[in-house]
């Protein structure tokens, strides 16, 4: 049973390995937002040593998802304040479209994805 | 809150940190990943602090993947390394991110998800063309002392060190004139100097004599020349302005043809200097035409006032007059040397004397 099991890990660890080479492949086709002269002048400023530009380039799109999920999760909070404000209907059409990045919805945010359970973690400490 | 905004941001336009251009390039950055999610403005502190939280991800992935590189006993990182980084700062969000201990890496949630971030993603590339950056600028070091091909003073200084300054910018030497007087040498130049004056003055006055111009009043030019050929009204004909060599056709021996132009080859230039400006006021004065290389003068010419003396004295002592009559610079030395002047007055009469007794013909000293 471990050998099978092993045999089973190790296909997928064939697979996995040319689903990640494809990967990287396919990452030389796609241009990061974050440029990559930013990325590689950070990465060298902290010690990161490759000369392989799809390492970059993964790092550069793991950056860009990073940032991009935090976005998406302020400008879902900036459309909730701006449906939360209603003061008058006949101003509905007139209201604020503009959604604007603000400091409160990015740093409510941000502490959703870093720290995930921490609205659970403060429920506890209020049970406390 | 805003006045505080307000403070904080003209505090830090005057703090310029070492970084500010990846800070710029990552805002433009971050503003356009936020732009494609859907945002259609930004507040200025609210994208700044997003463009920090990016240049912090990037700087501790990259932390992390040597981390465990290091740990793999590698300085340079490979894909799993950056995996393994990621997953350490939790990017992930949910669940079905998270990878169970003893899996491999490669079929880590993370990776799975980036996948599929590229592929659903719209790609936009970076708005504006970046230069490699940061920017080396190299410095031009001071040479060693090997370099300069020195070898150090003190025996305790080693030669691939910087080379001192050179002695001559910080150590003060008197300044003096280094041209040797040759005393002899300047007298015998004075007077080679002098006597080409005569001819030339010779040369004119036969012209003067030749165009039968007995009578004739200086033009105010003349006069006026600076060089202290003063013409008086009724004075010496040595005093005119000297003639153009090239105009005159005289014996060539007497003739200083130098004296034309300025191409002067021994060091005869106080002489032209001296000349100058009679020699621009006869042209002035003198000719309506361009060159004029023949025998008569023109008609135009202002005329000179002549007057003959018989008397040698008056001759010597117009003379003298005119020799204090100068007030170039250039021909001081002339003054006060009297064996010289008697030497001259001798030398003028001489000339005077000749053209006086042949005035139609020409003569030769």
């Amino acid at each position: 049973m471990n050998q099978g099991q092993q045999s089973n890990q190790g296909n997928r660890h064939h697979d996995d390995d040319a689903a990640l080479s494809e990967f990287l492949a396919s990452l030389m086709d796609y241009t990061p937002t974050i440029p990559d002269e930013l990325v590689e002048h950070y990465l060298a400023k902290s010690g990161f040593q490759c000369p392989d530009v799809r390492l970059v380039r993964l790092v550069a799109v793991a950056t860009q998802k990073f940032i991009a999920e935090v976005a998406t999760d302020a400008l879902q909070h900036c459309k909730a304040r701006q449906a939360a404000v209603v003061k008058d209907k006949r101003d509905k059409q007139q209201k604020d479209k503009r959604l604007i990045l603000a400091m409160e919805d990015l740093s409510k945010a941000l502490r959703e994805t870093l720290l995930p359970n921490y609205g659970y973690a403060r429920e506890l400490l209020e049970e406390i | 809150m805003s006045d505080g905004g307000k403070v904080g941001e003209s505090k830090r336009e005057k703090r310029a940190c070492a970084d500010e251009f990846g800070r710029a390039v990552s805002k433009i950055a971050v503003g356009q990943i936020c732009k494609n999610v859907g945002f259609e403005g930004f507040n200025e502190s609210a994208l700044e602090a997003f463009a920090d939280i990016a240049v912090r991800y990037l700087r501790d992935l990259g932390k992390t993947s040597n981390f465990y590189a290091n740990l793999a006993g590698r300085t340079e990182s490979n894909v799993f390394d950056i995996i393994q980084g990621l997953e350490d700062l939790g990017g992930s969000m949910g669940l079905p991110g998270t990878s169970a201990v003893g899996d491999c890496v490669t079929g880590s949630g993370i990776v799975k998800e980036i996948v599929e971030y590229v592929e659903s993603a719209e790609e936009t590339p970076f708005a504006q063309p970046l230069p490699h950056f940061p920017v080396v600028r190299h410095r031009r070091m001071t040479p060693s002392f090997m370099q300069m091909g020195e070898t150090p003073v003190f025996k305790s200084i080693p030669a691939w060190l910087p080379a001192f300054p050179d002695k001559h910018t910080y150590v003060h030497s008197p300044v003096w004139n280094e041209r040797v007087e040759n005393p002899l040498a300047d007298k015998i130049e004075l007077a080679r100097q002098r006597r080409k004056a005569e001819s030339s003055l010779l040369s004119l006055q036969q012209r003067l004599v030749r165009s039968g111009a007995t009578e004739a009043s200086t033009s105010a030019d003349i006069a006026a020349g600076g060089n202290g050929l003063v013409v008086a009204q009724s004075k010496n004909p040595f005093l005119a302005a000297p003639v153009q060599a090239g105009e005159k056709d005289v014996s060539p021996p007497v003739l200083p043809t130098k004296l034309s132009d300025g191409a002067i080859v021994e060091n005869h230039v106080s002489l032209v200097e001296a000349f100058a400006p009679a020699i621009d006021a006869v042209k002035d004065g003198f000719y309506d035409s361009g060159t004029n290389a023949g025998k008569s003068l023109p008609d135009k010419r202002p005329t000179v006032q002549l007057n003959f003396k018989s008397g040698r004295k008056s001759i010597g002592e117009s003379l003298d007059l005119s020799i204090r009559n100068r007030n170039s610079g250039k021909t001081t030395s002339w003054f006060g040397r009297d064996d010289e002047r008697d030497d001259k007055k001798r030398r003028a009469e001489l000339i005077l004397r000749h053209s006086m007794d042949n005035p139609t013909e020409l003569t030769q000293l």
